[in-house]
């Protein structure tokens, strides 16, 4: 097939350098505990059967474990499966050292999740190494300095996207790059859904337009695949495969929001309210921490029957204190139409304000409240969270929502520095 | 099999000045005294202000993660593991 000769493959030298930690959590417990390295091992949210597997090791993924499994199936494919609870604060230390190694290379770094980062290295001495090698050095340096079990999967391409591709191209301690020399090929033993973005609604709505393959993509015109995505979306996606950048945009934080799986079916109010005041409480406290108020609370309930229901209120004044957000939630909470088991309750704030000024109203000391707030805030981070509690929340196990790592989202890499000074 | 422990353990531990390093060389649970044949990982993390050490640690047939407080420099043991499947 003969591309249109409008726009020609970035000729440019890739110097963005994708990084990946293959099964992150597994491989850091199995770093950490050297007689379970090479068995098959997941990490669960719970260990009990009904616990949600939320990383399997290379070894559990060859016997088809696989994310989002209950331990019982994980199990019953794997019997010698050995099953492990998170350690938040593991993952994050290794996050830190591996962003620390990685510095000495570039100052360019995106922390792309608590396992990927990404490196720009144009204009940077160590480009000057060549990137393969590059990529051979940090690896062994990894192994070296951070752990011996620990494997990462280097992408290296003339974009983001495509450095990212070519770290998936082989895992696990895979190091492929993409360029102008190679993307043909690549792209011809690719699926659809082995692009990052494409998954099954974006796989229809190219089949829709006569898109079946990556080469087909690639290929098709920008009035195409504007068509396609409906929206500028299309665009991008003509650059990306083209090999030009269009994910270095940093989005600022929009809210900030926990959320729990309830062990038990809970329905009543009486019995979700200290769970959501928990709840409260550690958003509270990191939103105040990383400097931000909001105006708008947001409640949000998936039922255990799969329905869910969520609403989200605009307040009148601006809110920082947990204990007006916690109102404000049991406010919109209370007017949930339905009383069933509820599977996962989560709670955010929305529509933030930086800094430090308050509105100053009739009613309500506001700097009064803001200075308590703040010393209450400061004894819990000396002594720990949750040393002064609402009395409310004593009602409930001190195991419920516990430290969590979150995937995917890179918001949550601000609060491991924040939380490491 | 993986089990849960939060207990007062006895651990003789090295500094190694020309690597400077740290890392216990000997564990006593139980009455029963395990040599560390190999440090898994170590890191840190803080609860309020207090900076606790973590050491995941193995002997030739158990690892251990052990614990010290830096306040009071008291050794805790919180895991314990054969490898196996529980």
């Amino acid at each position: 097939m003969e591309k249109p000769a409008d726009l020609p493959f970035n000729p440019k030298s890739p110097t963005l350098m994708h990084l990946d930690l293959n099964s992150c959590f597994a491989t850091i417990e199995q770093q950490a505990n050297p007689l379970i390295r090479g068995k098959p091992v997941a990490v669960a949210a719970y260990t009990s059967p009904n616990g949600c597997i939320v990383a399997p090791s290379v070894e559990a993924k060859r016997l088809g474990v696989k994310v989002g499994m209950r331990v019982k199936d994980g199990r019953m494919l794997c019997p010698d499966l050995v099953v492990v609870s998170p350690d938040p604060n593991k993952y994050r230390a290794v996050h830190l050292q591996l962003k620390q190694l990685l510095g000495s290379y570039t100052d360019k770094i995106t922390p792309k999740s608590i396992d990927e980062f990404v490196l720009d290295l144009e204009g940077a001495p160590a480009f000057r190494l060549g990137m393969r090698e590059l990529g051979r050095e940090i690896k062994r340096r990894i192994r070296e300095e951070i752990g011996d079990w620990l494997t990462v999967s280097v992408g290296i391409g003339p974009n983001r996207f495509l450095a990212k591709t070519a770290a998936g191209l082989k895992k696990p301690d895979g190091l492929e790059q993409i360029d102008n020399t190679n993307y043909l090929q690549v792209y011809t033993g690719l699926a659809l859904t082995d692009l990052a973005g494409i998954k099954l609604n974006n796989t229809v709505r190219l089949n829709n337009l006569g898109i079946f393959t990556v080469m087909d993509f690639y290929l098709a015109d920008i009035p195409v695949l504007k068509a396609a995505f409906a929206s500028v979306l299309g665009y991008y996606w003509y650059l990306r495969l083209h090999g030009f950048e269009v994910d270095d945009a940093v989005f600022a934080r929009k809210s900030y929001g926990n959320s729990f799986s309830l062990p038990r079916p809970f329905s009543s109010l009486e019995e979700l309210s200290p769970i959501l005041q928990k709840l409260v409480e550690k958003m509270g406290f990191r939103m105040r921490r990383a400097g931000y108020r909001a105006r708008g609370v947001h409640v949000g309930v998936l039922y255990r029957d799969w329905g869910h229901w969520h609403r989200g209120h605009v307040q009148p004044e601006v809110v920082f204190d947990s204990r007006d957000i916690y109102k404000a939630a049991l406010r919109i909470l209370s007017g949930s139409p339905y009383r069933k088991p509820v599977h996962t309750l989560a709670v955010s704030c929305f529509d933030l304000v930086a800094g430090a000024h308050l509105q100053t109203t009739l009613l309500d000391d506001i700097a009064k409240k803001d200075n308590l707030v703040r010393v209450l805030d400061a004894v819990n981070e000396r002594w720990g969270n949750f040393v002064i509690t609402p009395a409310h929340m004593l009602a409930i196990p001190g195991r419920y929502v516990p430290d969590r790592v979150a995937f995917g989202g890179i918001k949550e890499l601000e609060e491991i520095v924040l939380g490491s000074g | 099999m993986i089990q849960k422990l939060q207990v007062p353990v006895s651990v003789v531990s090295n500094f190694d000045h020309r690597r400077r390093t740290v890392a216990p060389v000997r564990v006593v649970f139980d009455g029963i005294p395990y040599f560390v044949r190999r440090i898994g990982f170590h890191h840190t993390y803080r609860r309020g202000r207090t900076l606790f050490h973590v050491f995941s640690v193995a002997s030739d047939t158990l690892s251990f993660r052990l614990v010290l407080d830096t306040d009071n420099l008291f050794w805790s043991l919180e895991e314990i593991s054969d490898g196996e499947a529980g």
